[in-house]
């Protein structure tokens, strides 16, 4: 015990040497060392060390042709792509006329198709897009989350001020799908709560959709789409939609969990 | 989703030409912001880990393939770890491959401290030695002498100026890993270069 107790002495010296230590550990070994010179001789030999280390040991620095390498391969990957779109505006640029043509042409058919379009609610498949898109972007952003917390009771009055009804937040932890945090998402003009779960280095990003957003299928369906998966289902009215990089069997693993735990708490609210 | 990049036990040489496939602007602009501003980081810690500066050039070009390759999937909250992380993994699979007598990887402390304990020497009083009279290339040595799993915690910390959490996510090992390594990493070269004097 006494061995372990200097042990953990020893690892808070160092912290404290790397700045790692608050305040209060701060003060804790600094009293320490003040009344401990064999405590105090040794910090200053870690301190010596330290200081050699920045004095004799230079930071590496990358050679130039090895940059430019790495420079000139990630700019190569890219134009390896055969699908590298021509900027339009440039074509355009050639052929003046036409292009005024043309851009009527679009003008007309884009007018016409969100013409038909106003007022309604968005259709399955924009809602599909919209949900992927919000899952990659916050993928690529490494901001998946506009509320960072793993705690559900901090997630749910969180998105209570942002969007009206209560969202179903639910722990999943114990089934592997920690909860990483909240955001809100806009699929047609409509707020709309997402929560994002954890399982290994993929997300879920599950929204639950305002009723009238046109889903309408109760027992869980599973497509995928630009390579991931989704899975929708609906609650007691409330359409569901999930999206992930997950493997497609896992994220049904996760909806049934979701949909567990989400009627365990409906059934038992008292507990809660 | 995207298929993992290069083998783990490919040649770095031949998967640096066969090239990282079809990389979007985005993924080229993330690879801009993400990875070059710490390719002097990732360089040190591949020359610290191989011991001269062609294998470390090569394989830090791997890993900024492999880097670019993840750079649209991956979600990156600490972009130095991140990219220190497949550094390690890449110089940890080379060394295994080309130079496998030096590499102990293990997460076994035990065996590590083994190791270790070959290493220092029976100085008794190790604290009292004067660490300012040694000389540059004693000190060099001396962290060349380290095992790879001492030597890259104190090479990320006192050289690369990485905090504890830093550490920890790019060795993947909880922080108390960390600590504990760091911590007997100085010992050891406090106590090699205690001896010398």
């Amino acid at each position: 015990m006494r061995e372990l107790q200097s042990d953990d002495r020893t690892l808070l010296l160092h912290a404290a040497l790397d700045g790692e230590l608050d305040a209060v550990g701060m003060i804790e070994i600094e009293a320490e060392l003040a009344a401990d010179p064999a405590l105090a001789a040794k910090y200053a030999g870690l301190v010596e060390l330290r200081d050699a280390m920045r004095t004799c040991v230079p930071r590496e620095v990358a050679p130039d042709a090895l940059r430019a390498r790495v420079i000139s391969m990630a700019r190569t990957s890219g134009a390896a792509s055969p699908t590298v779109p021509v900027p339009r505006r440039a074509r355009w640029r050639d052929a003046p006329y036409r292009s005024l043509a043309a851009s009527l042409m679009i003008g007309v058919v884009l007018g016409a198709g969100a013409y038909g379009r106003f007022g309604a609610p968005p259709a399955e498949d924009d809602v599909q897009q919209a949900i992927v898109a919000g899952f990659i972007r916050g993928r690529l952003s490494g901001q998946p989350v506009d509320v960072v917390t793993s705690d559900r009771h901090t997630v749910k009055p969180w998105l209570a001020g942002k969007i009206s009804g209560a969202t179903t937040v639910v722990d999943l932890a114990s089934d592997g799908f920690p909860l990483v945090g909240g955001r809100i998402d806009v699929i047609g003009k409509a707020p709309v709560a997402t929560l994002v779960y954890q399982r290994r280095e993929h997300q879920i990003a599950l929204s639950e959709l305002p009723t009238s957003a046109g889903v309408t299928i109760s027992e869980p369906t599973r497509q995928s789409r630009n390579g991931y998966s989704l899975l929708r289902w609906a609650d007691r009215g409330r359409p569901y939609e999930a999206v992930s990089d997950l493997p497609p069997a896992e994220l049904d693993a996760f909806g049934a969990a979701f949909r567990r735990a989400a009627a365990a708490e409906s059934e038992g609210p008292n507990l809660q | 989703m995207r298929p993992e990049p290069a083998d783990e036990g490919q040649n770095s040489r031949r998967a640096v030409s066969a090239g990282a496939g079809v990389v979007s602007e985005l993924g080229r602009r993330r690879f801009t912001e993400m990875v070059l501003p710490h390719l002097d980081d990732a360089y040190g810690l591949a020359r610290w880990l191989t011991g001269n500066r062609a294998d470390a050039e090569d394989i830090v070009q791997d890993a900024c393939m492999r880097a670019l390759a993840s750079l649209e999937t991956a979600t990156i909250q600490q972009p130095r770890a991140w990219l220190l992380t497949i550094v390690r993994n890449t110089a940890f699979t080379w060394l295994a491959k080309n130079r496998p007598k030096t590499v102990l990887l293990t997460d076994d402390e035990q065996v590590l401290e083994v190791a270790a304990a070959k290493l220092a020497s029976a100085s008794p009083n190790p604290e009292e030695a004067l660490i300012t009279a040694a000389d540059q290339a004693a000190l060099k040595s001396a962290i060349e002498a380290l095992p790879h799993l001492f030597r890259e915690v104190i090479v990320m910390r006192d050289i690369n100026g990485l905090s504890y959490r830093e550490i920890a996510a790019a060795i993947s090992a909880p922080q108390g890993t960390v600590m504990s390594r760091l911590a007997r990493a100085r010992a050891l070269l406090i106590d090699g270069l205690g001896s010398r004097n």
